[in-house]
Order: structure tokens, then sequence, then C-alpha cells
């Protein structure tokens, strides 16, 4: 399969300070790609660094097959900055025939594109109003109207639905996966986990500049299974046994919640109970959401 | 870049920017030819020829000299956030990572930005040249040379004005092209004053000035075309803050046209290595 995305060692560093650092991520064509990190983690400047908004200090990245600084793939490749911000004083056709310009798009595909886009983003019958009029959610849906304009084969997508509503942000989601249908790859930065839960074929968390962890989120959410184990007294003894196999997350007087890393990993963990001499009354696993992986890997590093 | 060419200057003119510099361009053209008029008036009625071609040439080099003015005002004003500005409101972001290089982006806005301060000063050029000419019939030789000479003072003063948006904030740019503009009247003034007690140091800060920032030298050597040493009274009518003691040399324009293409290549350049 051909990769839409591929970076080798990609750093930025910001006058001595990290903004991402060795970066390596490969995002096979057709995929959603989800990049998740708490706020000031680097997913933003990494975005910024593929799309040719900062130069990278050092490392190299191909999009669509071509190194980072070509502009011809630019004309298929979308993007919607985090911080949105379009020339006020157009009204939204005139910017949309502004950016059709600017991505060298003929007469007749702009006749055709623009109608659609605005259609997708829901802006049909605000078209013809100032850019400075619009809420701050019509200028977003503004800005991805802008980003789908050229029927991008790789689109990246900072915060998407930050000032959306409900609604909006639904049909955010139904836009992403209609173009994935299509073949189409997405480069998703968000906060919002559920959301990414529910769209993203690979996720990769960054902390710090530095990815921690990557995979699919249905991966992630078994191998990540969390076990709860009831027992008769809870010993640092058996947390000691038991921290080799899984990774505590919590531990009362007699429940001890951990982690395992795959599946086969349950078993060994009633083996390490038993084997201690402990006595089992419960062993019941539950399926994590990409939340608790997110909360627990950013504890993990402190 | 004909689309960013395009856009500065429709941008130029859909913006309040314009609407302001012709309602001032309005009012000083108004005065100009309503001070014009009165003087002429009253020298046509004193009947002395002598007061006539000592007077007459200074509302000349008035109305040049305020109109430069306006134009260089309109100049920094409007250049100050050519790219800044766009940085700053995020405009920018969107059209940086379109398939265009930033050369392009660059290049198109100079070029958009340079027209639309040509037509202004060329407006402002031939409305003051004509009023002259209609009141008091003086000649006016190289009045196309002198003419490009005015359309080049604002183009000068973007240039520089450009660099300093691609490296600064609007507010800095506007200060600091400001202040590039101050050096350029204040040494040209004293350039002045120096000849008129010919003092070597008071000519030679003139000079370096007109170094640092060319667009008042342009002004002198304007007035020189316009009004040739030709005639005995050229050193009186050449008197005062408004005039040139000394015509600048043509190595002085030949430096100017160098400078702008120096700070449009500057730009390119640091533009092409910012990070936004
Ligand atoms: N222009 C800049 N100059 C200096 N440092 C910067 C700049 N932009 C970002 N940084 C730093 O780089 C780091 C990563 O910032 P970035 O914007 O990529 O974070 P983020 O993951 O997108 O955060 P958020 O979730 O808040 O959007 C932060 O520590 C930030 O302080
Ligand atoms: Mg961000």
């Amino acid at each position: 399969m051909n990769l839409a995305i591929e970076t080798e060692n990609l750093t930025k560093m910001y006058d001595g300070s990290v903004g991402c650092k060795e970066i390596c991520l490969s995002v096979s064509e057709g995929q959603i790609f989800g990049l998740l990190g708490p706020n000031g983690a680097g997913k933003s400047t990494l975005v910024k660094t593929l799309v040719g908004l900062v130069r990278p200090t050092s490392g190299t990245a191909r999009l669509l097959g071509r190194p980072l600084g070509n502009v011809e793939v630019r004309r298929k490749i979308g993007f919607l900055p985090e911080n949105f911000g379009y020339h006020e004083w157009l009204t939204g056709r005139q910017l949309l025939e502004f950016h059709a310009s600017l991505y060298k798009m003929d007469r007749w595909s702009r006749k055709s594109r623009i109608p659609l886009v605005l259609d997708v983003v829901g802006l049909t019958g605000s078209e013809k109003k100032k850019v400075r009029t619009y809420s701050k959610g019509m200028r977003q849906r503004i800005g991805m109207a802008c980003a789908l304009l050229p029927d991008p084969d790789l689109l990246f997508l900072d915060e998407p639905t930050s000032a959306l509503d409900p609604l909006g942000r639904r049909e955010v989601r139904e836009i992403m996966q209609g173009l994935k249908e299509r073949g189409k790859t997405i480069f998703l930065n968000s906060h919002l986990l559920s959301e990414v839960e529910m769209v993203c074929d690979q996720v990769a968390f960054i902390k710090g500049g530095s990815i921690i962890d990557q995979g699919s989120p249905d991966e992630m959410g078994a191998d990540g299974a969390v076990v709860e184990l009831h027992v008769d007294v809870v010993s640092e003894g058996l947390l000691d046994l038991i921290r080799p196999v899984a990774r505590i997350v919590s531990s009362g007087s007699n429940t001890i919640r951990a982690a395992v890393k795959s599946r086969e990993d349950i078993p060994e963990l009633a083996r390490a109970v038993v084997g201690s001499g402990g006595r089992l009354y419960r062993l019941a696993h539950e399926k994590v959401s990409l939340e608790e992986i997110f909360i627990n890997l950013l504890k993990e590093g402190d | 870049m004909f689309t960013i060419f395009g856009f500065t200057f429709r941008e130029a003119f859909s913006r309040k920017i314009l609407l302001v510099s012709i309602i001032i361009a309005a009012v000083f053209l108004g005065l100009f030819g309503a001070g014009v008029h009165f003087a002429v008036k009253d020298i046509v009625k004193s009947h002395n020829q002598m007061l006539a071609s000592i007077i007459y040439p200074q509302l000349l080099l008035f109305g040049l000299y305020f109109g430069g003015f306006i134009v260089s005002f309109l100049s920094i004003i409007s250049s100050a956030g050519l790219i800044s500005s766009e940085i700053e409101s995020g405009n920018i972001q969107a059209v940086i990572t379109k398939p265009l290089s930033r050369c392009e982006i660059i290049t198109g806005k100079f070029l958009g930005q340079g027209v639309f301060l040509a037509s202004y000063a060329v407006v402002m050029f031939a409305a003051i040249s004509s009023i002259i000419y209609y009141k008091t019939g003086m000649q006016f030789p190289g009045i196309w040379r002198a003419g490009l000479l005015f359309m080049l003072q604002p183009i000068v003063l973007m240039s520089v004005t450009m660099l300093a948006s691609v490296l600064t904030s609007t507010i800095a740019s506007g200060a600091m092209a400001f202040m590039l503009y101050s050096i350029a009247v204040v040494g040209g003034v004293v350039e002045q004053i120096g000849y008129l007690i010919n003092n070597l140091y008071l000519k030679n800060g003139g000079i370096v000035s007109s170094l640092i920032m060319p667009v008042d030298s342009l002004y002198r050597k304007i007035v020189h075309i316009m009004m040739p040493a030709n005639n005995p009274l050229s050193a009186i009518q050449q008197m005062g803050p408004f005039g040139a003691s000394a015509e600048p040399s043509v190595w002085m324009v030949v430096y100017t046209l160098l400078y702008v293409p120096a700070f449009y290549l500057l730009s390119v350049y640091y533009f092409a290595r910012k990070d936004i």
C-alpha cells in the first residue's frame, strides 16, 4: 500500500525549545490518522511542518510520495489551520473563488466545486454574506470548505470541530468518513477522544514533542484492557508480583485494577495472584476507552 | 502570482485606506488649488514679473513637497501590514500552503501594492502640475522624467516597509518606516542648510541620510528636473527647505533604482525562511 505521509526523524525546534522531536510516522493512503496529545505537545507544530508553514530543523518527510517543500503536490492537499483566519472583507463565495484560484483550479471545476463544498459544510445561503459577519462556527465551516475545495487526496485538519455545535461535529465526522470511502487520507489533530475513536483507523499519542505510542484504537483498547481483581488482601508483595505482568492502574484494600498489554497476559495475572498464595474471588476485564489510554499514557510519563 | 497580484491590488481598493487617502488627497488638492488661485490673482494684479518668477516656483515646490509627503504617508500606512498583518490575523496560513512558492507571494504583493501606489502618485503628480500649469502658465521641461521619479518615491518607501513587515509586526514596521522617512526629510533640510551656509558637515549629513533612505534626494532631483538652473533667478528659486540648492547626481537615481530590488530580494529571502 502506498504511503500518504511518511516522516523520518522529523524535528522542529523553536529557538532551542522543542516543538516536535524525531517524529517517525507512516500513514497509508485511505486512512484516517488521529494525532492526540495534551496542550503544547507539538500536534500543531507537526502539522505546520508537514504543510510547509514552518521549516523542519532536521529530518525528512514525504507527502503523497513527494519530498517536503514540493509545491505542485499541494494542489492535492487540503489544510484547515488551528487558528483559522480568513480575509474578512470578502464574502464567503469570493473567499472560495480566491482559494480556488490559489489552487489553480480551472473555471469549470470552480463552477462545480464551490457550490458543492458550500453545501457539504452547510453554508449554502450564507455565501453572499461577508466573512466578517460570520459566527465562529461558520468561520470554521468556511475554512473547512476551503480545505475541501480541490477534492484533496490528503487533508490536514487541526482541531476541525473546536468551534462547532454537536450537529456540526457529526457532519464533520460524516465528511471524513465520506472522504475515506473514496480513498482519501486524513490527518486529524483533536482533543475530542470519543470523536477520534469513532473515525480513526490509526492513532498516535504525542507528548513533549515525541510520539509515545501508536496503533489502531481497537488494538490499543483490547491490548490495554484493564482487569479488575478482587482478592482477600492487597499486599505490597502481591503488587510487586503483578507489576511485571501488568501496569497497576489503581489498588484498594481488596481490589486491584491493572492494565495488561495483551489478552494473553490475563491468565498470567491470575497465576501471579494464586501463586503468591492470595485468594482470588473475581477477575473481570473491561474494554478501555481511548480516553483512559490517553490519561494513563500521560500519567506514565510523569 | 497573478492571483496574489490581483488580490493585493483589489484589497487596496476595497479597504478603507483608499477612501481615506482619496479624501486626504482631495482636501489637500482643494486647499492647494485655492491657495494657488488667490496667490496668482494677487501677483497678476501687482504686475510684478520679478515677484511672479520667484513665487510661482515656490508654489510648485510646496505642492510637490506636500503631495509627496501624502503619497509617502499612504505608502507607509498601507505597506506596514502587507505581510505582518496577514500573519497576525492568520490569513496567510491557508495561502502559504497552496501550490505557489513563497517567492510568488512576495512578488505578487510587491507588484500589486506597487502598481496601486504608483497610480496614486501619478494622479497626485498630474493634479499638482496641472493646477500650477493652468494657473501660472509655468512650463515644465522634464515633466515625464519628473513624473516617473515622483512615482518612484512611494515604491522606495514600500520596499523598505515591506521588508520590515516580513521581519517584524505591523506596528514596528510602520514605526521603523516613519523613522527612516524622517531621517530622509531631516537630512534633506540639513543638506539645504549646509549649502546655504556652506558647511561641509551638514552637506555630508544630507548625503548619508539619502543613502539610508533616498526618498528625499528623489524629491530634490524632481525639483531640478522641473526647474532647471538655466536662469539667473534659479539660485533664489531653489532656496528654502523645499528647494534643491545642489542637484543630486544621476548616480543617486541609479542608487535608488538598485535600492528597490535589493529590498525586494531581501524580503523574498527572509520570507522564504520564516516560520509562520
Ligand atoms: N512560534 C513558536 N515559537 C516558539 N515556541 C512555539 C511556537 N509555536 C509553538 N511553540 C511551542 O512548541 C510546543 C508545541 O506547540 P504546539 O502548538 O505544536 O502544541 P499543540 O500540541 O498543538 O497544543 P494545543 O493542543 O494547545 O493546540 C509548545 O511548547 C509551544 O510552546
Ligand atoms: Mg494545536
